[in-house]
């Protein structure tokens, strides 16, 4: 057996040495991302296909570009999109080793095109797994356990390639699958709301990110609002990871844009839309547009701030209005 | 009342009607993206008002009416939901056995309905370098083994019935031999319908092969034979499904997916 990420033992180590105080975790993202992903790490996305993925922290990990990065996540788009459209412009700054994954695509804007020009090329180790089978894993390893038992996809194609066992079940005796946890060696969770010591409050689908969390090594943390530690107490059921476990708290509105994030903004599709655009250009051949899309955008930038500032008020006021979520009261933000 | 039928309609909104009558009201119905959907929603508006849609991002059973979610974790898939928490929690429900239904689709499926919605080429020697990739199984696996039933959509054409897939993502009956889903260790019973773009179908009791139950309006049992890579079961009282009525078009095109985002989609060729 072999662990990506960090093995059980090692992950359990790990968090006996961690410093557990209750210290103002606020940082610049670019000092985050210097700090907690290196080459070679296995990286846990947080969100759901194009929902409160970590946007930001892609970005930043792009502009500082990295190697050999192994991506752990049950579904997800835009995030290793963004990160696979890297590569594909200059492998050199940033590549992507292995992916483990459940799904990789744009459910109603498409499938992914640099999926298919990761892996039709072969440039990448896959491991596929279900969607249950990815988020469990990251269960397991937040509970501190090495494997988690599962009943799905037993039958599938999916146990030949994977690292699943199927073993008969000791009390039942019937066939089940065991799964093994998933550490990451950091996990990247975009939230509505953080206080400055890194408690953090999801609002809407929790998706796995509080176990995506619980389980990596090092938590990097954006969130659209920074609020008190008195009003992120009020609720205490309310937090979603407490803030012993959180590295970094970084204050990015619109972290997961151009994505939907719950309560504060929906898809911004004519974003979207044009960005895969280009990915399905790069993917046959033509990368001018996609390079061009970075340079603008991600290289030519120093935050989600001047990214966001390119695009008219009116279209960022349209992904607001449309936005269904409850708007939840976020009391006494923090002012600077 | 009498009943208008439409005069026109897509190929998706075949799909949309009969899978919406396919679902009895006061189930619980596990919903994959897209057509499922739609389909929910449209027999929520229906005959199904106490359907309770499961998205596997963490909502269950909201009402699906602040525009049609064009993700199964959208904040659309929230309002109202009587329980909200996580991938999780929505799967743990599902092997629990809650889920009365698991409402799927794929890209290629085989006579026992097992689907592939991972890769085509050789499996397992081309699996690092596929002909083409597909987005890989999302929670579709996780229906197909733990949901008490699973019905499936397909669009109908022969490359993607084929008697041998290039993976199985989501199983079915597997090899179609006696109890091999209760062997294999799975809990669900298996593919109920397979609803295409050109018929309903079942599946015979003993061989666990895929059976014709109806043609959908413009097809006979040849034409779907020709458009399927396998040998179909053709019972002699496979019956003319009801075609989609003027209010559940108008329904499908006012209401529920007005731009056209999962209805009006061109089927690739």
């Amino acid at each position: 057996m072999y662990w990506t990420g960090l093995s059980p033992d090692e992950a359990r180590q790990y968090l006996a040495n961690k410093d557990k105080s209750k210290k103002d975790k606020r940082m610049t993202l670019k000092a985050a991302v210097e700090k907690f992903v290196n080459d070679g790490d296995n990286i846990g996305i947080g969100g759901f296909v194009n929902a409160r993925q970590p946007i930001a922290i892609v970005h930043e990990i792009i502009r500082q570009g990295r190697k050999d990065l192994i991506l752990s996540f049950q579904s997800a788009g835009l995030a290793p999109e963004y990160l696979a459209g890297a590569m594909a412009i200059d492998p050199d700054h940033l590549s992507i080793k292995r992916m483990e994954l459940a799904y990789f695509a744009h459910e109603a804007f498409g499938i992914s095109p640099l999926l298919r020009y990761l892996t039709e090329n072969s440039l990448v180790e896959l491991e596929d797994w279900s969607n249950y089978n990815m988020s469990a894993r990251f269960k397991a390893a937040s509970i501190g356990l090495p494997f988690i038992p599962c009943r799905s996809p037993l039958g599938s194609d999916m146990l030949q390639t994977n690292r699943a066992k199927v073993i008969t079940c000791p009390f039942t005796e019937r066939p089940i699958m065991l799964l093994p946890a998933s550490h990451p060696n950091v996990a990247l969770i975009h939230v509505q709301e953080a206080d400055i010591y890194g408690n953090c409050r999801i609002q809407g689908p929790l998706y796995t990110c509080p176990e995506i969390a619980m389980a990596a090594a090092n938590i990097i943390v954006t969130c659209d609002r920074l609020i008190e530690y008195d009003e992120m107490t009020r609720y205490p059921n309310r937090i979603s990871l407490p803030y012993f476990a959180v590295d970094a708290v970084i204050e990015v509105p619109f972290g997961s844009y151009p994505g939907n994030c719950n309560g504060i903004h929906y898809f911004d599709e004519q974003h979207i839309q044009e960005f895969r655009g280009l990915c399905e250009k790069a993917r046959k051949g033509d990368k001018a547009g996609l390079k061009e899309y970075y340079d603008k955008y991600i290289f030519g930038v120093k935050n989600t701030t001047e990214f966001v500032n390119q695009l008219p008020l009116s279209q960022i006021q349209h992904v607001q209005k449309i936005e269904p979520g409850i708007r939840l009261d976020a009391g006494f933000t923090v002012l600077e | 009342m009498k009943k208008e039928y439409a005069k026109n309609f897509t190929p998706q909104e075949m799909i949309v009607v009969a899978g919406s009558r396919t679902l009895p009201d006061k189930k619980v119905v596990f919903a994959g993206t897209g057509l499922p959907m739609v389909a929910i929603t449209l027999a929520q508006l229906t005959h199904g008002p106490g359907i309770v849609p499961v998205f596997e991002a963490g909502a269950v059973g909201p009402e699906l009416s602040r525009g049609l979610p064009l993700s199964v974790g959208d904040s659309r898939t929230t309002y109202k939901a009587n329980y909200l928490l996580g991938l999780n929690s929505a799967f743990e429900l599902t092997q629990r056995g809650y889920c009365d239904f698991g409402f799927i689709g794929g890209a290629e499926i085989d006579p026992y309905g097992n689907l592939n919605s991972t890769m085509m080429g050789t499996f397992p020697d081309g699996y690092q370098k596929p002909k083409v990739r597909l987005p890989g199984s999302g929670g579709a696996s996780d229906m197909a083994c733990s949901c008490e039933q699973t019905i499936i959509i397909m669009v109908h054409e022969p490359r993607r019935f084929n008697e041998k897939i290039s993976y199985v993502t989501s199983p079915g009956f597997l090899d179609g031999s006696p109890n091999a889903r209760q062997k294999a260790g799975l809990v669900g019973k298996g593919p109920y319908r397979v609803i295409t773009t050109k018929a309903i179908l079942g599946f015979d009791e003993e061989t666990s092969r895929m059976k014709l139950l109806a043609t959908l309006p413009g097809e006979t049992p040849k034409s779907v034979q020709d458009a399927t890579g396998f040998e179909l079961i053709i019972p002699s009282d496979v019956i003319e499904f009801e075609p989609p009525t003027e209010e559940e078009i108008r329904l499908i095109r006012e209401q529920i997916d007005p731009k056209g985002y999962f209805v009006a989609k061109k089927i690739k060729e």
